[in-house]
């Protein structure tokens, strides 16, 4: 196993440096630099020279590649152009709200997604399994910043205002403007409740993917012979379903999860926009636009490591779950 | 040219933080400046504890509360006046953190603020202020003179990349322009212009003993401009979390004579890059001040008994600039018909709503020298349109419903705009539709805004027309854009060439005198009519939703924050 791990890490590594350099001259070629970004009328053609020597951005191309990477390579991301602060500075501004968020999302879809999916397996073709197909369906096809919309509406603006609820809540930001004078308790508290509407325009969406790929590996599982051979030997149906479906059902569940992993540190932007989450996804779409090079060369270098650990991490768990890969 | 950009309305609205940037030469480790805040931070603190006990907040019900006010953007460049010029950013220098030497009335007539009084010498070469003793920069230091010059030779050394130097077009730059004569005194050299105090509305004075010894092509990545800035003005930085939100305080030292404390105890700038969740916040009372609401949205905000609507004229043009280098575009007579075949009255109500009124020159409704009876408009008139066509030579030969000249070449132009300007996308639909009814094939294209940056203002050139938007500065010079000996400088997006409207564009900068000044603005608008190097589209007006809860928001065309001083909150809303 340690082998494994250990040929699997090394192998990422050149995959790592070949994404960086690929996506450093792929920015290069994009029309325009962050100098260009910044022209506006009054600006003398000098003083367009001067920020882009200030950036750095009059050296040549290979030159700033071997900077770039030489100091990278000792943990230095340089600073973001467009933020004005070091590069690890912005994203230990933004990783930890991302996090949060996305990390209570997708523990809260995994948990609903598993159990649906495999209540309707269980049941299938009865009213329930009907029904929840629906309704997954819709909240699977809603674009989800239309959900949060609506979900704001609802939630925050009715509740609020027309049909007078005790409650209501926010619709955005991560933290009420009295913050800073509440006590521990009810500072987490005030999180926990501006988390709700995001986490939840999330989750529905996510929820109901992972459920229909639940349901379906699960109505596989239980077509299989040593189900058929569980059920005869005449163990209670709970029995069958619990420990000897659902625990196999859940292998591939467990690649799905492996993929959904650098979402964790994307975060997903529209939601981010809607509810005003200061997260990563925001800081990278800005970047790009605005060819701010730094912030965007560590951000996808952090982004494929995620993609790379996010599947080494389902292999292993693969491993861990399914005795023949171990032993295979 | 004193003009600041606002070519991508939807930058804004993806909260873009612009104007500032970093990444010097050589790659910098994380601690180059760390040590800044940690020792900046203790001393505003005990400074804000001192005022605070030796000025007692006044026995009035209007002191106290804190007022929210949303945007959709973070403000880039921060509190660093010597490296922004974006509309929002130079708001909250002037009003909020720092101070200027001079701001305007409601008739933007000049009047002391950092300096108590100023005196130019006969012939305008010599401009000396004289500063108040009495403002102290938020760490307990006194601002004083030393802090003019040091700002004064900051924005005006090529190194600091300030973003608008045609500020100082007519000032001796550099350390030779500027004479510290005492500790509250400082005289500037220059030559003669016009609206010459301008720049001293714009820009915001910096601290020397903060900045001083910092590099200026380092100064963009200084933590001074959006970690811990020390301003000098009504409200004192406390915190910042970027594409989130920024907090001041109120001053307790600040100057009586200016009016002292200000009302609310906080002011929070609230980051909120989506504007329907804008409008939500503000109509469920999440914050109390939505600026830059859409025309959209007006009429939910009217709807609410709470929420007053405010709008006033802003210093925005939207126009459609003509590549005069493109053969199909280098007639004037093409760019007429162009202008007569576009109905703005449409475009107005369509894009926004009638927010707005039609344009027909760079001056627009904000500045001294709007006359809009003394310059000739450019009705719609198809007729009249199709009519100059053909006289141009443009005819449509073979019957395609597309016009084509002699050589066979038919009238297509290829309009660009900026990807997520939803505005400039209807602009760009309904100029297609109506000039094809003229014979004018128009083909809308989208690109990116980066992109599209560097295909205009770069020598490429690289389009045929490009719908924009500018926002125009107080003090008016259009040199960069319509001057012909400036041609191949990057702003020259249509590359008319006209030797009359040049002299007329060097005068026009060096007549102090407004009333002499004023024909000659009306000549020159009529030149620039006649030339169409733009069709002129509308100037936008300003919409800020305000809950009544704020009392006394007063906004005109110096900007949403001009009153934010004397803004109280309702004792109610606390």
């Amino acid at each position: 196993m340690s082998r494994y791990l250990a040929r699997r890490i090394l192998g990422a590594i050149p995959l790592l440096l070949g994404i960086a350099t690929l996506v450093f001259f792929v920015l290069a070629i994009a029309p325009g630099d962050p100098a260009t970004y910044l022209i506006q009328p009054g600006m003398t053609a000098e003083v367009v020279a001067r920020i882009r020597s200030n950036f750095g951005l009059d050296q040549p191309l290979l030159l700033r590649y071997v900077k770039w990477l030489g100091a990278m390579l000792t943990g230095d991301f340089g600073y973001s152009f467009s933020f004005g602060r070091p590069v690890l500075d912005v994203i230990r501004t933004f990783l930890p709200n991302t996090l949060l968020l996305s990390g209570c999302a997708l523990v809260l879809s995994f948990v609903g997604g598993v159990v649906l999916g495999a209540l309707q397996a269980a049941r299938q073709y009865s009213k329930t399994d009907s029904v929840l197909s629906v309704v997954l369906l819709f909240f699977y096809s809603m674009p989800s910043f239309w959900l949060a919309l609506m979900l704001m509406l609802v939630f925050s603006v009715f509740a609020r205002s027309v049909w007078h609820w005790p409650f209501w809540l926010p619709v955005s930001g991560m933290t009420s403007m009295d913050y800073a004078s509440l006590g521990l308790g009810g500072r987490i508290l005030d999180r926990a409740w501006h988390l709700v509407l995001p986490t939840v325009s999330l989750t529905l969406v996510l929820t109901a993917g992972i459920a229909r790929f639940m349901r379906s590996s699960m109505l596989e599982v239980v077509r299989q012979d040593y189900i058929r051979t569980a059920r005869a030997k005449g163990l209670p149906e709970r029995t069958v379903v619990f420990k000897h479906a659902l625990r196999n059902a859940l292998i591939p569940v467990i690649t799905l999860a492996g993929l959904y992993i650098p979402l964790l540190f994307g975060g997903t932007v529209f939601i981010e926009y809607v509810f005003s989450w200061p997260g990563m996804g925001k800081a990278i779409v800005d970047a790009i636009v605005a060819r701010d090079y730094p912030l965007v060369m560590a951000t996808s270098f952090l982004f494929a490591a995620m993609v790379v650990v996010g599947n080494l991490l389902a292999d292993v768990l693969y491993a861990v779950v399914d005795p023949r890969i171990r032993h295979g | 040219m004193v003009r600041r950009r606002r070519i991508w309305t939807r930058l804004g609205v993806l909260g873009l933080p612009a104007a500032i940037a970093c990444g010097g030469r050589e790659p910098v480790g994380a601690d180059a400046f760390a040590g800044f805040c940690a020792e900046v931070r203790p001393r505003v603190t005990a400074y804000v504890e001192r005022a605070a006990a030796e000025h007692s907040v006044p026995a009035d019900p209007r002191y106290g509360g804190t007022v929210v006010v949303g945007t959709v953007a973070d403000l880039p460049g921060g509190m660093n006046a010597a490296i922004v010029t974006s509309y929002t950013a130079t708001q909250y220098q002037q009003f909020v953190s720092l101070m200027t030497l001079v701001r305007y009335d409601a008739d933007l007539v000049p009047q002391p603020y950092l300096a108590r009084s100023w005196e130019v010498n006969p012939d305008t070469t010599a401009l000396t202020f004289h500063l108040r003793s009495d403002v102290y920069w938020h760490d307990g230091v006194r601002t004083d003179a030393h802090d003019v010059a040091f700002t004064y030779r900051t924005v005006t050394d090529p190194a600091t990349g300030f973003p608008n130097p045609a500020y100082w077009d007519l000032y001796d730059r550099g350390p030779e322009g500027v004479e510290v004569v005492d500790d509250s005194t400082v005289t500037f050299h220059l030559r003669p212009h016009a609206d010459f105090l301008d720049a001293w509305r714009a820009t915001a004075i910096l601290p020397e003993h903060l900045l001083g010894d910092v590099p200026p092509e380092r100064l963009m990545q200084h933590p001074f401009n959006s970690e811990c800035p020390v301003g000098n003005g009504p409200f004192v930085f406390v915190e910042h979390r970027p594409n989130e939100r920024w907090v001041f305080e109120a001053n307790p030292a600040f100057p009586a004579e200016l009016g002292g404390r200000p009302f609310v105890d906080r002011l929070v700038h609230r980051v909120i890059p989506e504007q329907t969740t804008l409008l939500t916040e503000l109509l469920t009372g999440g914050i109390q001040v939505y600026v830059g609401a859409q025309p959209d949205q007006a009429k939910q905000i009217q709807a609410d008994p709470d929420v007053d609507l405010i709008t006033f004229t802003h210093r925005e043009v939207a126009y459609v600039a003509w590549n005069s280098r493109r053969p199909q575009l280098a007639d004037r007579r093409v760019r007429t018909a162009l202008t007569m075949g576009v109905d703005r009255r449409r475009i107005v109500q369509a894009v926004l709503g009638g927010y707005g009124q039609i344009a027909n020159s760079t001056v627009t409704p904000t500045n001294w020298q709007y006359d809009p009876d003394a310059v000739p408009d450019t009705p719609y008139d198809p007729d009249g349109a199709r009519a100059l066509l053909k006289e141009a030579g443009w005819i449509d030969r073979d019957g395609d419903g597309v016009r084509e000249n002699a050589a066979g070449q038919p009238l297509t132009i290829t309009l660009k705009y900026n990807q997520g300007a939803r505005q400039r996308q209807t602009i760009a639909e309904l100029m297609q539709a109506q000039l094809a009814d003229i014979g004018v094939d128009i083909r809308p294209r989208v690109v990116d805004a980066t992109t599209l940056t560097a295909q205009l203002f770069t020598e490429a050139k690289d389009f045929d027309a490009v719908v924009l938007s500018w926002v125009m500065d107080f003090r008016l010079d259009d040199r960069d854009m319509f001057d012909s000996r400036r041609l191949s400088g990057d702003f020259a997006l249509s590359g008319t060439r006209n030797p009359e409207l040049d002299r007329m564009l060097d005068t026009l900068q060096t007549v102090v005198d407004r009333d002499a000044a004023k024909p000659l603005w009306d000549e020159y608008q009529r030149l620039l009519v006649e030339e169409q190097p733009y069709t002129f589209l509308y100037f936008v007006d300003r919409i800020a939703g305000v809950r009544k809860s704020v009392h006394d928001v007063r906004v005109d065309k110096r900007g949403e924050w001009v009153g934010v001083h004397d803004w109280w909150l309702d004792p109610s809303a606390r």
